[in-house]
């Protein structure tokens, strides 16, 4: 309904805004009732008991800031955010070039080929998760798993990718990488259908090479999608979980593999409520991250006003 | 030191079947009380996943049919469910007033849910069945589900001691007489480092799961020196002791696998004759002997060697019973104290040739016979506690992990045995403190 449609007849004794606005706010009604119960009330919940030592079944006693401390002073907490930030710097980086690789090998293809590259490329997208962590569970045995079987074909001796601490957080990169690139290729394809062919005849025309092409043609009309994929895949890397949860054979009582080697925030966080039962740490560590995603998010935005054309 | 070997068996199989008629009287006396009202109930029943499939499942459905038949008005809904999904559902169950009538869980989970909730104390229904029912049961078990004089928290279930299953085509080319077991720690090292000579792993790496670390405890020391003071909250490992743990980590590192007791990969290990020992509880077994079946596998399971000869190692647990408070509570104990009686453990064990907390059950001629089973019940009587004291106080997730981690420290030759066990008493320490 237009917003300077005629007000209903029964509404005629109420003052201006509630005959003009009231229709409006009752249809979206449903929705606000949805979101306050199931997202608002959860966040002010959570906020509440982060303040609070409560384990689920007694009456929460207020702590302060304690949880907040404790957490922020664990061995596990720095050990968690260093293989985060480890994790963070080398999966996005190579999750975007492998993403746009596969992109622009798929564009490249017309018909048929297209569809089956693209088909194919997606498949790890829609694997459950438990399903792709154990095909690479099973990839990276020692001895008998396909990838040290092919190493062995070339003399290497086996390694232990899941167990050793040198090679555990590189062979989650691995599975992590192909799990997400066929998301981030499809974006990445629909913003390169967007590009005008005849850009890329300019260019030709000037002279570029096929490599030129991409880098001052491909690269730059891509940006804003480039911008939601780095975007989306750094708030995803903050969140990882369940990957290197089922690599690890995690459970709640043990969790992050050998040495840590693989311990994440979601994983100790998970680990505090479910296996410690202190679901106020919990909470509050889960508000820890939510900061540290909300502050990402934002220098993102902020980054790219301060660099985008005046 | 250990406490010395239970005496070889003496029960009566005449006394027996007079505990089991008497107390088959006194559970059906006990039901029909309390089916008088003919109130309609249902109970909801948790299980482990593995539990709740195939034949398994089928005599769990078989004890539920007998139980309703004899309480009209009762219906029982099984739900099979793994670790993490049990503890995660009876803690929000607990939570939410939605806990299951009666449920199965790890006996060192049991803290965690006293301390939510989720767990009646049954000690004044557990006193009031007949005398004959309560000597069924291990007495040892039974006192892990009593942290005091009148609190119990549970009905011990299927449980494990854990043995040491040897692959004999893996010693056998390692040179190694297979006929007599290692006696002792010196001897078991030995043929671990000719195993390796032969180019095979000896073991799994024993640094990766809580549970290794506090089998390879069991080989040194005793349950004196093992688990938490909660009075004092700090832990009881002596640096003295545990030094020489660290020790065998040290050790074993260059005759690994690399892989962890419980990983696939290990079993695979093990069926490929690429392993030697692999020292577990027996759920290991249905895996081996399909593997014997269809492969020609060759292997026996043996008690774990101590240190010194009649010692041995190995830890124990065991899976629970345990009924929610509310006002199903009084059927639900039926219900848990029907399934775990004798008669029914019997026919348990014979399925699964599993060890379990009923021990009259375990003494009937019909599976006490049978070699994992009787194997287990010896290396319960060695074997120590994984958690101890329980339902005292819950695991913090960091004493466990300070443990792998410091195992595995030491092993990586980060720092020596006594370097590591000093500072390993420190940390837990700490972790206790907060």
């Amino acid at each position: 309904m237009a917003a300077d449609a005629p007000p209903p007849a029964d509404l005629t004794g109420y003052p201006m805004f509630t005959r003009r606005y009231l229709p409006h706010y009752g249809m979206v009604l449903p929705f606000l009732l949805l979101f306050a119960v199931f997202f608002l009330y959860p966040i002010g919940s959570g906020l509440f008991y982060s303040f609070h030592d409560w384990n689920a079944a007694t009456d929460p006693q207020f702590v302060g800031l304690k949880n907040y401390q404790d957490i922020l002073g664990s061995r596990d907490f720095e050990r968690a955010m260093g293989n985060l930030v480890f994790y963070i710097v080398m999966t996005v980086p190579l999750g975007i070039v492998v993403a746009l690789g596969l992109a622009l090998l798929v564009d490249s293809f017309t018909g048929a080929w297209s569809n089956f590259f693209r088909s194919a490329f997606f498949l790890p997208v829609i694997l459950p998760a438990f399903l792709a962590a154990t095909i690479w569970r099973w990839m990276y045995a020692p001895n008998f798993g396909l990838v040290n079987m092919v190493l062995g074909w070339f003399g290497y001796p086996s390694v232990n990718f899941l167990n050793d601490t040198d090679t555990m957080i590189y062979a989650l990169i691995v599975v992590d990488i192909w799990v997400s690139a066929g998301f981030n290729m499809v974006i990445l394809l629909a913003g390169l259908k967007g590009i005008p062919a005849d850009l890329y005849e300019a260019a030709r025309l000037d002279g570029a090479s096929r490599l030129q092409q991409v880098r001052h043609v491909t690269i730059p009309m891509l940006a804003p999608v480039l911008f939601f994929v780095v975007t989306y895949g750094f708030i995803s890397a903050l969140q990882v979980f369940d990957v290197p949860w089922l690599l690890t054979g995690s459970s709640f009582t043990s969790y992050g593999g050998r040495r840590g080697a693989l311990l994440f925030p979601v994983m100790d966080m998970m680990g505090r409520g479910f296996g410690s039962v202190r679901f106020g740490q919990a909470a509050a560590y889960g508000f820890i991250l939510t900061a540290i995603i909300v502050l990402f998010t934002a220098a993102m935005f902020a980054l790219r006003a301060w660099r985008a054309p005046k | 030191m250990r406490n010395p070997p239970h005496p070889p068996d003496t029960v009566n199989r005449v006394a027996s079947m007079s505990i089991f008629k008497t107390s088959t009287a006194c559970l059906a006396l006990l039901g029909s009380v309390s089916a008088a009202p003919l109130m309609a109930q249902t109970l909801e029943y948790w299980v482990y996943s593995d539990f709740a499939q195939g034949e398994a499942l089928a005599l769990q459905q078989e004890f539920v049919t007998e139980f309703e038949a004899s309480h009209p008005g009762v219906k029982i809904n099984i739900s099979g469910k793994g670790d993490d999904d049990l503890t995660a559902g009876q803690i929000a169950g607990a939570a939410s007033g939605t806990l299951p009538d009666v449920f199965m869980n790890g006996l060192a989970v049991g803290a965690q849910l006293v301390e939510v909730g989720a767990l009646a104390n049954i000690h004044d229904q557990w006193m009031a069945m007949p005398q004959a029912y309560r000597d069924q049961f291990d007495k040892e078990a039974i006192a892990s589900c009593s942290p005091a004089p009148d609190e119990m928290y549970c009905l011990p279930y299927t449980g494990f001691g854990e043995i040491m299953f040897r692959n004999l085509t893996v010693l056998e080319e390692a040179g190694i007489d297979t006929s007599v077991p290692p006696a002792t720690w010196d001897e078991w090292y030995a043929q671990m480092q000719k195993v390796k000579e032969a180019g095979k792993f000896a073991m799994p790496d024993q640094t990766q799961v809580f549970n290794s670390v506090a089998s390879t405890y069991a080989i040194v020391g005793d349950l004196d020196g093992w688990g938490i003071d909660f009075d004092s909250k700090t832990t009881r490992i002596q640096p003295e002791t545990y030094a020489k743990v660290l020790q065998l980590f040290v050790d074993m590192a260059p005759l690994n696998s690399g892989s962890s007791r419980n990983d696939q990969g290990t079993k695979d290990l093990f069926i490929t004759n690429q392993l030697a020992f692999h020292v577990v509880g027996p759920w290991v077994d249905p895996t081996y002997k399909q593997a014997a079946a269809d492969s020609g596998l060759k292997y026996d399971f043996v008690l774990v060697p101590g240190m010194t000869e009649g010692q041995h190692g190995g830890i124990k647990s065991y899976e629970i019973l345990g009924v929610a408070p509310g006002e199903n509570q009084q059927i639900a104990w039926e219900f848990a104290a029907y399934v775990a009686e004798k008669e029914q453990m019997v026919r348990w064990a014979s399925l699964l040739s599993r060890y379990n907390g009923n021990a009259a059950s375990m003494a009937d001629a019909s599976v006490a016979e049978l070699p994992l089973i009787a194997r287990s019940v010896e290396a319960v009587k060695y074997a120590i506690d994984v958690m101890p004291p329980y339902f005292v106080g819950a695991y913090p997730n960091c004493y466990r992990s300070i443990v792998t981690d410091n195992a595995a420290a030491v092993a990586d030759g980060d720092m020596t045995p006594e370097e590591g066990a000093e500072e390993l008493v420190a940390e837990l320490n700490d972790c206790l403190a907060e």
